[in-house]
């Protein structure tokens, strides 16, 4: 059968030949020698199992009917078998689909022959052993078995005469699969003598039947095709034509429906539907922001065996508000995208055991910060959709039973880009707006690639909850900038194969950005100010306006706005900053759209006048204040005692401990005083983030780890050319010239001689030539080679079906022959 | 983006922006379900909480409704997960209803048998539930009513109260809107009337409304509706006299009909006005006046001051659940942060007015809220620098400073009547000395304060100095002027109440003056803004001028 195969693709012309291989691109990776090993290579179990994943539900019934049609003798089948089988079912499908089916299975090279000679491809039967969920014909069982079979009137007779429980048995079996595990020992005759001991059995006219697994195998309705034993359960089989005939009432394949299941919610409409995602777009970016600000705060260590620990989870998932999937599932898209980063924790340097890694920010954080919603929105949802991590997993647990942590190695899995492109692609082939129901999206998976959807119905799951929580949905449905994103993921990965050297880079924004751009608020620049010393942005806030509020007021709520308070603490922060007086009451005036209250200007300039009322020194730590009242009060104060304050002057006091220790217990005490330096300048602080070092972001994975890169035409043909010229070179190989292969001594030194004058010949020549020599252990072997020149007692020819340059030396060649 | 005048935010607190065009309509479609947290002049809060979506459940407003309303309104896209959120936390509500079973009186019954299991387990509930009469209902005791429904609702799954109220014994009431005694005929208020309304729709619940805003005819037209028994809870022996006077004079209930049970007098009656003092008196360990509930078959139980209401009384209060509850209040604000324990056991807010919306109505007059900062002398400051922690509010709120400040501020007002509220006697007895002005405080006998409260009413007595005993149910309608010197540290709601006292509408419209005198860069200024928050969230801005503009005009500048 490889022979035929072979032969088959042999006589295939080049544009067909190529055609088939972009159907089935694993095949070329790498590119076979020649057609023999191609057509070895299709029948893999690997890369069949590989392309019947790819094909939906009534295709794969389509391969099924081939397969039982198959002809015992020949080992084919032909058209009019299958479309006759088709036509048998309940409800017949139309003939045209069986016959485009067919043709989608041949284009895969699943069948392959004529429509009269249909053969299957090898590799099947090893990969689903049952056909349709039918066992295999009873003459590949036991003849017994075969003989009932061959009498139809005798094998329904026996059927109608099962016992109930023997015949829901059956009834199981003929659903499929048709093999059943039973119970060590049932199947074994009762002792001799007890068969009357058995419970009589009231639908067999009341003689006992023992076990209905026994009654079946004793019929020959079930074939035992290992007894088990030692306490394993054995297995009994289902014939082909007993399930079958069970099977008459709905047709050998069952309901064969040729179109996908229909959507029976009703379509949303698409503005809303846009809207809800925009909105939750635009959540899901601040609340990542919070958490990355959160883990800049306070960043969370790496345990020993990766991820981060259960505590650190709650703990940012508490100070968030968030639940605590979707925070894992924020920390893990982060990371994806690059935002954060591992880093040595400071200060505490384990000298045995390295130092602890930290997680926090990482520099690529505040390149996205200072991107627009969309842009920052997008980057998120892209290393989501791409990352090979499964965010479900966290808080489950492992094969061992420990807890699976975020970021660990254990939620990794290769499958979760296929398992979001499948799942969102589903939404994205309905209609604009429709919303179907998770259970409604994993039967249509399970209709358009039922091998591959089978067992991932949560992972699928997870993928349609997590989209809702990014705003890929919104409301159930995709979401129109979501369907752009989609689309652009995976054209960008055609574009990377088809434009290798990376001409068209894209620079420009995206579509799905600039879609969802039109969908957001436009960042606000002004903000209203309230005599209860609120600050109200309304709207998304400029990042130059977030970075004044963040210093001069306290954030108190965040979502479509934002709502910020001034208070004494936070004014006194600002002038810390750098800030004076005159600073503050001109960014109120500018930015407000409100007139400043009164209040607040008195709040601004009570805490300016107060501030840096007091200044302190680095020589030695002072203490100095024109104002002697308030030294006074310092040094009154009981809760600097531990300073040891010493009156200097009556505007100056100073003090044994540290400038920063008396600074703090100051502050604490509630006073607002100044470092300064030895020229007497004030000494402003600012606080400063850390960042670890710039990660780029995992997004340079393909969507799919094992998916080969698309291949365009011209590159086939090449290869196509390429795999003709080595089967050519193959099949002349088997045809060495019997001279080369026959080694008698006697001749030996005369052939040598003619040889020498043969290959100058094809030297001039440019001719191919069989080349006898023998190698470095003695052995003989010969080689078709091109010479290309002969000197210092070399030959050096090329091998044009490696295209490798080779050297022999001239004394190890045994015999040259002129190739025909 | 619809351009709306809302912004939902993801803590769930909504953002209406007052001066959008849409902005009134946004608001009736909102109050139903959200609840007014802040309102100053621009922007005001509104806060999403389970309690308000049940509230809104109750009153007949599904999921659809509220969700359609903040998308309708807002003027950004609203986060999915919110919306959804709403939906699941309305659909709580009324899995479990409370009925009266004719053959076994008060039960649980499930609308969802699952939630019925849940909640039958929890430990919470111990004690509460009788026995199991079906799989879907549990007996009831009856006196667990009140506690039952606290218990749910903390275990997320409210119940709906189905049983009903008692309607007590019947006692005709009616509103005399033609005045008995020949004055000019009146009517409720609009607003005063849709606040019955709500409150009777609900059942139970209570009625924020700003000092001066008629709250005593809230009342009093509850028990009009009712028509029925009322017990009247009040803060204090003068307070209730005013409710006596007030319904006398509005409604059909003449002296006789109306009791009063105080520390003085302990008369029971179809109305009867007690104090919350006297109900939690114990005499050996034990309370002594709790018969007082049981005395009558009450039809209505009105709270007034309702968020004073004592530890005690809401334990009696959880007994009478089957019987109809009407608080009263200006501000919701208690500093003991027990709102919740308010709003389930006497029942939620039914009604709530912004104080600048019915300033604009005319009904309460409009007020000027001005602070004064006092700078300390040389020696005040030194005294206070040394001062221990704890005498230090009472050193900067005593400054003797403040006495020409003070007496300055009287005299911009001349001819109006003035009230000077103070929280330290000293300070008062030094003020009444310098102002020659008459005190009212805890020790001044209630016959004494009468006098000296009528005094000033006929316009007498131009200068009242008073204590904590003004900061509430005082009724001095002619106010205008007040002047605080000090007060119970950072107590927000004692500011409102004593803005209150000057918010009655004056007959000629005049403004009313609210000046509160702080010492500059001490900690009465820290207090003084702490007190400014609640009544700054109603929108009431406070102007900061110094003492020394006060005290006279400016010296030319020289430079």
């Amino acid at each position: 059968m490889t022979n035929s195969l072979a032969d088959h693709l042999r006589a295939l012309p080049d544009p067909a030949l190529a055609a088939l291989l972009q159907q089935r691109p694993d095949l070329v990776v790498p590119v076979p020698t020649d057609l023999a090993a191609l057509a070895i290579r299709a029948q893999s179990r690997v890369s069949v199992a590989r392309v019947l994943d790819s094909l939906d539900r009534f295709t794969l019934q389509v391969l099924d009917a081939a397969r039982l049609t198959r002809d015992a003798a020949a080992d084919t089948t032909n058209l009019d078998v299958i479309l006759a089988m088709a036509a048998a079912n309940a409800r017949p499908p139309a003939p045209a689909a069986v016959h485009e089916a067919v043709q989608l299975l041949r284009s895969r090279l699943l069948l392959y022959g004529s429509d009269e000679r249909l053969h299957v491809i090898g590799g099947i039967d090893e990969i689903s052993p049952y056909p349709a969920g039918l066992g295999r014909p009873a003459a590949e069982l036991d003849s017994r078995s075969a003989a009932l079979c061959a009498d139809p009137a005798k094998l329904r007779r026996t059927l109608l005469s099962a016992p109930p429980s023997a015949r829901a048995i059956l009834d199981r079996l003929a659903a499929g699969p048709p093999v059943g595990s039973v119970p060590p020992g049932a199947l074994k005759a009762p002792p001799l003598g007890a068969e009357n001991a058995l419970p009589p059995d009231p639908t067999n006219g009341g003689a006992p039947t023992g076990s209905p697994v026994r009654w079946l195998v004793d019929h020959r309705l079930l074939i035992s095709v290992s007894t088990g034993g030692s306490g394993r359960p054995g297995t009994v089989e289902l014939p082909r034509e007993v399930g079958l005939l069970l099977r008459r009432d709905t047709g050998a394949l069952g309901p064969m429906p040729t179109d996908p299941p229909r959507v029976a919610a009703p379509p949303r409409e698409p503005k809303a539907v846009d809207s809800a995602g925009a909105g939750q777009a635009m959540e899901v970016v601040r609340q990542a922001e919070a958490l990355l600000e959160q883990l800049a705060a306070e960043p969370a260590s790496v345990l020993r065996s990766g991820g981060l620990g259960v505590r650190d989870l709650r703990r940012l998932a508490r100070a968030l508000g968030l639940d605590e999937p979707t925070a894992a599932l924020l920390l893990e898209a982060a990371h994806a995208a690059g935002l954060t980063g591992e880093l040595e924790a400071p200060g505490v340097a384990a000298p045995r055991s390295g130092a602890e890694q930290q997680v926090l920010p990482s520099a690529g954080y505040e390149a996205w910060r200072a991107g627009s919603l969309a842009q920052r929105w997008e980057q998120l949802a892209r290393a989501w959709l791409t990352m090979t991590r499964q965010p479900g997993l966290v808080g489950q647990r492992d094969d061992r039973d420990r807890p699976i942590t975020v970021l660990s190695p254990e939620a990794e899995r290769a499958g979760a880009p296929i398992a979001r492109q499948a799942a969102l692609s589903v939404l994205a082939d309905l209609e604009p707006a429709t919303a179907p129901t998770p259970d409604e999206v994993l039967e249509l998976l399970d209709w358009r690639a039922p091998r591959r959807s089978r067992g991932r119905e949560a992972a699928h799951r997870e993928v349609l909850a997590e989209a809702a929580t990014l705003g890929v949905t919104g409301l159930g449905a995709l979401t129109s900038y979501g369907r752009l994103l989609l689309a652009d993921t995976s054209t960008s990965e055609q574009r990377g194969a088809d434009d290798p050297l990376g001409l068209h880079a894209d620079g420009e924004a995206s579509t799905a950005v600039r879609a969802l751009d039109g969908l957001l608020p436009a960042p606000v620049d002004h903000f209203l100010v309230q005599a209860d010393l609120t600050v109200v942005v309304p709207g998304p806030a400029d990042p130059t306006l977030t970075a004044e509020l963040d210093v001069v007021a306290e954030h108190e709520s965040a979502g479509g706005a934002s709502v910020h308070r001034v208070t004494p603490a936070s004014v006194r922060r600002a002038l810390d900053a750098g800030y004076s007086a005159d600073d503050l009451h001109g960014l109120f005036t500018r930015r407000s759209r409100t007139p400043v209250p009164q209040g607040l200007t008195y709040l601004v300039d009570d805490v300016a006048r107060r501030h840096g009322g007091l200044r302190v020194g680095a020589t030695g730590a002072y203490l100095r204040s024109d104002d002697e009242a308030l030294l006074g009060e310092v040094l009154a104060d009981r809760r600097l005692e531990v300073l040891a304050l010493r009156r200097l002057a009556p505007t100056v006091l100073i003090t044994p401990a540290p400038v920063n220790r008396m600074l703090a217990t100051l502050r604490e005490a509630g006073y607002a005083p100044v470092p300064e330096d030895a020229t007497g300048a004030a000494v402003l602080t600012r606080p400063r983030t850390r960042r670890a070092p710039a990660r780029s972001p995992g997004t340079t994975r393909t969507v799919d780890p094992l998916a080969t890169p698309r291949l365009p035409m011209p590159r086939l043909l090449g290869m196509v050319e390429q795999i003709r010229r080595g089967d050519a070179a193959t099949r002349a190989a088997r045809q060495a010239p019997a001279l080369l292969r026959g080694q008698e001594g006697a001749k030996a030194a005369h052939r040598h001689t003619d040889a020498l004058a043969v290959l100058q010949q094809a030297v001039r020549d440019k001719a191919l030539v069989w080349v006898g020599y023998v190698d470095a252990h003695g052995a003989t072997a010969s080689r078709l080679v091109r010479p290309v020149s002969i000197g210092a007692g070399y030959l050096r020819a090329e091998d044009e079906r490696t295209e490798m340059l080779h050297t022999f030396a001239l004394h190890r060649v045994a015999a040259a022959v002129l190739a025909d | 983006m619809s351009g709306g005048p809302l912004i939902v935010q993801s803590d769930k607190t909504l953002l209406l922006e007052i001066e959008h065009p849409d902005a009134q309509a946004c608001r009736l479609a909102i109050a139903p379900f959200a609840e007014l947290e802040r309102s100053p002049e621009h922007v005001h809060t509104y806060r999403l909480t389970p309690l308000g979506l049940w509230n809104a459940r109750a009153a007949g407003h599904d999921a659809e409704g509220v969700v359609n309303a903040l998308i309708t309104y807002s003027r950004y896209p609203v986060p999915h997960a919110l919306l959804v959120d709403v939906a699941e936390t309305m659909d709580r509500y009324g899995r479990l209803q409370l009925i009266n079973d004719p053959a076994h009186g008060l039960v649980l019954r499930a609308v969802d048998r699952v939630v019925l299991v849940e909640v039958a387990k929890s430990k919470k509930l111990a004690g509460m539930l009788g026995t199991k009469l079906d799989d879907d209902t549990i007996a009831v005791h009856p006196s667990e009513r009140g506690r039952l429904k606290q218990a749910l609702l903390k275990l997320g799954w409210p119940a709906e109260d189905l049983a009903g109220y008692v309607n007590g014994e019947a006692h005709p009431i009616e509103l005399a809107e033609a005045s008995a005694d020949g004055g000019k005929p009146w009517t409720l208020r609009s607003y005063q009337r849709e606040a019955v309304e709500a409150f009777w729709a609900g059942g139970s619940g209570v009625v924020v409304l700003p000092c001066g805003a008629g709250k005593t005819l809230v009342g009093a037209a509850a028990m009009a509706e009712a028509k029925a028994t009322t017990l009247i809870l009040v803060t204090n022996t003068v307070a209730g006299r005013q409710w006596k006077r007030e319904l006398v004079a509005r409604t059909s209930l003449t002296e006789a009909e109306i009791g009063e049970y105080s520390g003085e007098r302990k008369e029971i009656r179809p109305v009867t006005i007690a104090t919350y003092q006297v109900l939690t008196s114990r005499r050996g360990g034990a309370f002594t006046h709790l018969d007082l509930f049981g005395a009558r078959d009450w039809g209505l139980v009105v709270y007034d001051e309702v968020h004073l209401l004592p530890a005690p009384i809401f334990r009696f209060t959880a007994d009478l659940q089957a019987r109809r509850r009407l608080g009263l209040t200006a501000t919701l604000v208690r500093e003991d942060g027990r709102e919740g324990d308010v709003f389930s056991l006497i029942g939620p807010k039914r009604y709530d007015a912004p104080w600048k919306d019915i300033e604009q109505q005319g009904w309460i007059a409009p007020a000027k809220c001005t602070e004064v900062r006092v700078t300390l002398t040389e020696a005040e400051r030194m005294a206070y620098a040394t001062a221990e922690a704890e005498e230090r509010y009472r050193m900067a709120a005593t400054t003797r400073t403040k006495l020409p400040v003070v007496k300055a501020l009287l005299d911009r007002h001349p001819g109006e009547q003035t009230l000077v509220i103070g929280g330290y006697i000293d300070q008062l007895h030094q003020l009444g000395e310098y102002l020659d002005a008459p005190i009212v405080q805890g020790s001044t006998t209630n016959r004494e304060r009468e006098r000296l409260f009528d005094a000033f009413r006929s316009g007498e007595l131009q200068t009242l100095v008073i204590s904590k005993v003004g900061n509430f149910s005082i009724d001095l309608p002619e106010a205008a002027v007040a002047v605080q010197v000090s007060g119970t540290f950072g107590s927000r709601q004692e500011e409102a109440q004593r803005l209150g006292r000057v918010l009655r509408p004056k007959a000629d419209g005049r403004q009313a003056h609210f000046y509160t005198v702080v010492s500059r860069d001490t900690i009465d200024t820290e207090y003084a803004a702490h007190r400014q928050r609640f009544l700054a969230e109603q929108g009431y801005a406070y102007t900061i001028v110094d003492a020394d503009d006060v005290l006279g005009p400016s010296l030319p500048s020289v430079d």
